[in-house]
């Protein structure tokens, strides 16, 4: 799943911009589904991995890296806000069926929005203007969300 | 003993946590991409063994446009080929008279054939990847062109890979001049349009015209003078009123790119030697000065 989220990334998503604008960041979907229970070390470390595997490809020296490993530590509390009882998940990986279809929209979305954010906030520390930016980042949110569905759809009827 | 065991067991995620987040800072702000290592670019072996592999696929998408490009360089080429020969039959002439020999003065350039494997348009900050590296003789800060016009500057540069500063990189700045002027300003990509950069600092004397062709001066080991760069759209708006700022049209289409060639200067050892010795001879001067 790392491996082919990574090459998804950099082989094709990484030149896909529609619109001038939006970037889909199909790769933080790993993030997403990492299993609830997984030990948080574990979860900085391995989207810390992530992150830098993208940066080395697409020469984005630190920017996914840093966003990664922040978005790592805000999963948990995000996903607390919509569904406060993880005790009673029979499968500790976030899914439709695990945390209910609204709950998982509201969490992937919000995932992917603070994660667009980030991105687009550290690519901005020294370059954009600001109003690029918020539109870069809420279209760049729409998109990666889409695909992100369209993936978890697939996955899911594969089962 | 044992409470600063706990104290790190019970905060461990906060220490990794930070640790992360500390190396990717570290990485994030230091901007100026020479001192990138050759690992965490594009250019290193695997990541360019990928890009490669890919490219194998996706090189044949952009090779009807590239296909039109060329014959229409081959025709300009061409053109100017019949106007050197009538040049070259008239310094024969002159030759003749009064024995004038003439100096061919780009003969110093060579190319070397890549492709790019890789590159992007649409971060602030980019980058082309080429499948040639030190093997084939590529070296820092070699230049890099394709059919239509200039691509950018090599930086980093591993066995058979290398990374390329594209011109859509504000890192990079270009010595540019009109067509057939004297006058050079400095080109430098404004981060937003692909298509489109801005030549800044050119004099207030300077005549052009709206459509005239911008070509690198030539100011630099790195380029060749008269490689076409860009067209004249317009005046700009600039931040210094005492020079003239326009907007450029870029004859490159970095998002086709494919074919690319990297210029090598069989002069620039001697150069780069050169420039080091006069360099030395500076900073030393003052002290034999004091001895004196």
């Amino acid at each position: 799943m790392f491996v082919i989220l990574v090459v998804a990334q950099v082989l094709v998503f990484n030149h896909l911009c529609l619109w001038g604008y939006a970037i889909p960041l199909v790769f933080i979907y790993f993030i997403i589904k990492l299993p609830v229970t997984l030990n948080l070390n574990w979860v900085i470390t391995l989207s810390f991995l992530l992150g830098l595997s993208v940066d080395i490809f697409s020469n984005t020296p630190g920017m996914n890296a840093l966003a990664c490993t922040l978005l790592s530590v805000l999963r948990l509390p995000v996903m607390h806000l919509y569904y406060p009882r993880d005790e009673d998940m029979t499968n500790p990986e976030p899914s439709m069926r695990t945390l209910g279809v609204g709950t998982y929209l509201k969490y992937s979305l919000s995932v992917t929005f603070i994660y667009c954010l980030m991105f687009f906030l550290f690519e901005s520390f020294t370059f954009y203007a600001w109003l690029p930016m918020i539109g870069r980042t809420f279209a760049s949110t729409a998109v990666t969300f889409l695909i992100i569905l369209a993936i978890d759809s697939f996955q899911a009827r594969r089962r | 003993m044992r409470n600063v065991l706990n104290f790190l067991l019970r905060y461990s995620s906060w220490i990794v946590l930070a640790f992360f987040v500390a190396l990717s800072c570290i990485m994030l702000f230091r901007r100026n991409p020479y001192q990138h290592h050759v690992l965490l670019t594009s250019a290193n072996a695997f990541s360019g063994g990928v890009y490669s592999a890919a490219s194998n696929v996706t090189g044949y998408f952009n090779l009807r446009e590239i296909n039109e490009d060329l014959q229409r360089r081959t025709a300009s080429l061409e053109a100017e080929v019949v106007s050197l020969r009538a040049q070259v039959a008239s310094y024969r002439n002159a030759i003749l008279q009064d024995s004038l020999a003439v100096n061919p003065a780009t003969s110093r350039f060579k190319f070397i054939i890549a492709n790019a494997i890789n590159n992007s348009v649409s971060h602030p900050y980019n980058y082309v990847t080429i499948d040639k590296g030190s093997a084939q003789g590529i070296r820092p800060e070699m230049g890099v062109m394709d059919q239509n016009g200039i691509v950018g500057v090599v930086n980093v540069v591993s066995k058979n890979y290398a990374r390329v500063i594209s011109l859509l990189n504000p890192n990079f700045r270009l010595s540019c001049k009109v067509h057939d002027g004297d006058a050079f300003g400095s080109l430098v990509w404004d981060g937003k349009n692909p298509r489109e950069a801005i030549l800044e600092e050119l004099p207030k004397h300077t005549k052009f015209r709206k459509g005239d062709t911008i070509v690198t001066s030539g100011f630099s080991t790195v380029f060749p003078e008269g490689i076409p760069v860009g067209v004249v759209m317009g005046r700009a708006h600039g931040n210094d009123d005492n020079f003239f700022t326009l907007r450029i049209r870029l004859l490159t289409d970095f998002s086709a790119l494919s074919t690319v060639k990297v210029i090598s200067n069989t002069d620039l050892v001697e150069i780069r030697k050169l420039e080091a010795e006069s360099e030395a001879d500076n900073t030393a001067d003052p002290r034999q000065n004091g001895q004196k």
